[in-house]
């Protein structure tokens, strides 16, 4: 008896898949806050508030964890942030995150919240805590966006 | 509750292993029924497994059956896999614990396994980065490492904490490993060492950091009334506590006092009806050196902002105000995430019964915790063990 032997081809490289993918699904068929999305394309950083209990949401969102109301509003929060804490990513970055090491990573104080963001446009060596930051919107390839913040020149 | 015990258990090697995550579950599986003499695997009538990402690192999900099979168990009363990331083992503890306790399963294992390295690891990066929050906090490149750099920058700041009391913790723990044969480490590490080791994410260096680990553990619950069947030496679960708040970075409590940390550790000395001075050793989670000395702060055993001189004036090693990590910590054993908590209660069962090697036996200890932490510190769990039966 022979035993059939056969190498066999498969496809080798696959495209990052959306759930290996850290950018969120965007649009009104994957998510209710859509809106936050769209709102980001016009240049502005939204969240929701809750009218019942006026406590102001992060993540935006579609009912309000503190009382349960889902009589929300949207309101902006500025372009103005400030640093409260850096680092920068030097080691050990994800997939799709790779080809920018090394970048920055803050915590920034905007609009009454604490958000975490990729800092552009300065060397870790060049922040400090309480450096005034400013919005800045990514789009990648595939129309999907996000913000970011930059530090403000002196 | 019937109270209950641990009667015995074993472990793989920790390391970067030249073996399948099922390798190491049979390798800690053997260990573990062999050191409970007459406790056979069809004795075992349940089975909770503490995994915390299988379907990740090694794409598999559904991994009780798995390791039921794998260890000729049967189980006939519960069977269940825990999922709480670096706390996963611990959460399995708990929950056989309760079932014991209840009287819904009367010989448990608990068993812990993460095969962390993979071909290529970026990938295993690519895992460790949806613990916090993926699309809001992940998005970022906000994994742990820069998490627990951001923390040690505001805590330097606010408290004068500095690079060399956390290289302090790294060397106390990497000393205590080099006395573990089963510890991914075996090395001293100088606090020169540490300040000069690659930097991972300023101000954390290498040896900051505890590293990806392959690993399986597993341990055996009976109620305490039965114990004596098994062991003349068993150990006691006595008390726990556990607390969660926020998930996001904006919705967590404080970023340099660990509240929830707090609130466990006032539940685990209440239901255990101990003091925090009556804690002999304490297993903390050092998946980062500044971790450690924000746990001396929360569990009160110095006052907040004074971790890193408590440190420095040696009250942590063996020998000072509480032994910490004797085992060697996650920084000198390794964090295989679900196998940590087992290996934590473990090491402690070794301690109480004097199996361990002299240079870090806590000799006399009569109490321990062990502490998890998980996600951006906003999840705490603590157990409390005792050597005897109060
Ligand atoms: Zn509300």
């Amino acid at each position: 008896m022979t035993v059939e032997f056969e190498k066999i081809k498969r496809q080798n490289m696959i495209k990052l898949p959306y759930m290996l993918d850290f950018y969120p699904l965007q649009d009104a068929k994957f998510t209710r806050i859509d809106r936050f999305f769209q709102n980001l394309k016009e240049r502005k950083l939204t969240t929701t508030k809750c009218k019942a209990c006026g406590k102001v949401l992060w993540p935006p969102r579609i009912m309000c964890p503190e009382c349960f109301s889902e009589n929300l509003e949207w309101i902006n929060l500025g372009v103005d942030g400030e640093l409260y804490a850096f680092t920068e990513m030097k080691l050990g970055a994800p997939l799709g995150f790779v080809e920018d090491v090394p970048f920055c990573i803050g915590l920034v104080k905007i609009g009454g919240l604490l958000i975490s963001a990729r800092i552009d446009g300065a060397k870790y060596e060049d922040l400090k805590i309480g450096d005034k930051v400013t919005l800045k919107i990514i789009e990648l390839e595939d129309d999907r966006i996000f913000y970011r913040f930059c530090k403000v020149k002196e | 509750m019937k109270k209950v015990a641990i009667v015995g258990g074993g472990a793989s090697k920790c390391g970067r292993r030249e073996a399948s995550w099922r390798d190491l579950v049979q390798e800690a599986g053997k260990a573990m029924f062999e050191n409970v003499g007459n406790i056979s695997p069809k004795d075992v009538d349940s089975l909770i497994v503490g995994a915390a990402q299988p379907e990740r690192f090694v794409f598999q999900a559904h991994v009780t059956p798995m390791v039921a099979e794998c260890l000729g168990i049967t189980p006939r009363k519960v069977a269940a896999r825990t999922e709480l990331m670096c706390a996963s083992g611990q959460a399995a503890i708990r929950y056989a614990w309760a079932c014991v306790g209840s009287g819904m399963a009367d010989i448990a294992v608990v068993f812990g396994v993460e095969k962390m390295y993979m071909p290529d690891m970026t990938e295993a990066q690519t895992n460790m980065t949806c613990v916090l929050d993926r699309e809001w906090d992940g998005v970022n490149g906000l994994s742990a490492p820069p998490f627990f750099a951001m923390t040690a920058q505001r805590h330097m700041l606010e408290f004068g904490t500095t690079k060399e009391q956390m290289a302090l913790v790294s060397a106390k723990n990497h000393h205590y490993s080099t006395m573990n044969p089963a510890a991914h480490f075996q090395k001293e590490v100088t606090v020169e060492d540490v300040l000069k080791s690659i930097v991972i994410s300023p101000p954390l260096n290498l040896f900051d950091c505890s590293s990806i680990t392959d690993g399986a553990a597993g341990v055996i619950l009976v109620p305490a009334e039965d114990a004596k069947k098994y062991t003349d030496t068993p150990m006691y679960i006595v008390g726990t506590g556990q607390a969660s708040v926020g998930n996001v970075i904006n919705n967590l409590a404080n970023i340099t006092e660990w509240v929830p940390l707090k609130m466990a550790v006032q539940e685990t000395l209440r239901t255990a009806n101990i003091t925090r001075d009556e804690i002999d050793i304490a297993e903390l989670h050092d998946c980062f050196t500044i971790s450690e000395i924000m746990e001396y702060e929360a569990f009160g055993w110095c006052e907040k902002g004074s971790g890193g001189k408590f440190i420095e004036n040696g009250e942590p090693h063996i020998g000072g105000k509480v032994a910490v990590n004797p085992r060697g910590g996650l920084l000198g054993c390794g964090h295989p995430l679900g196998a940590t908590g087992i290996l934590q209660a473990l090491d402690i069962f070794q301690q109480f019964r004097g199996e361990v090697p002299q240079g870090r036996h806590v000799k006399g200890a009569e109490v321990a915790v062990a502490h998890n932490l998980s996600g951006a510190a906003n999840v705490h769990s603590i157990i409390a063990y005792s050597r005897d039966l109060k």
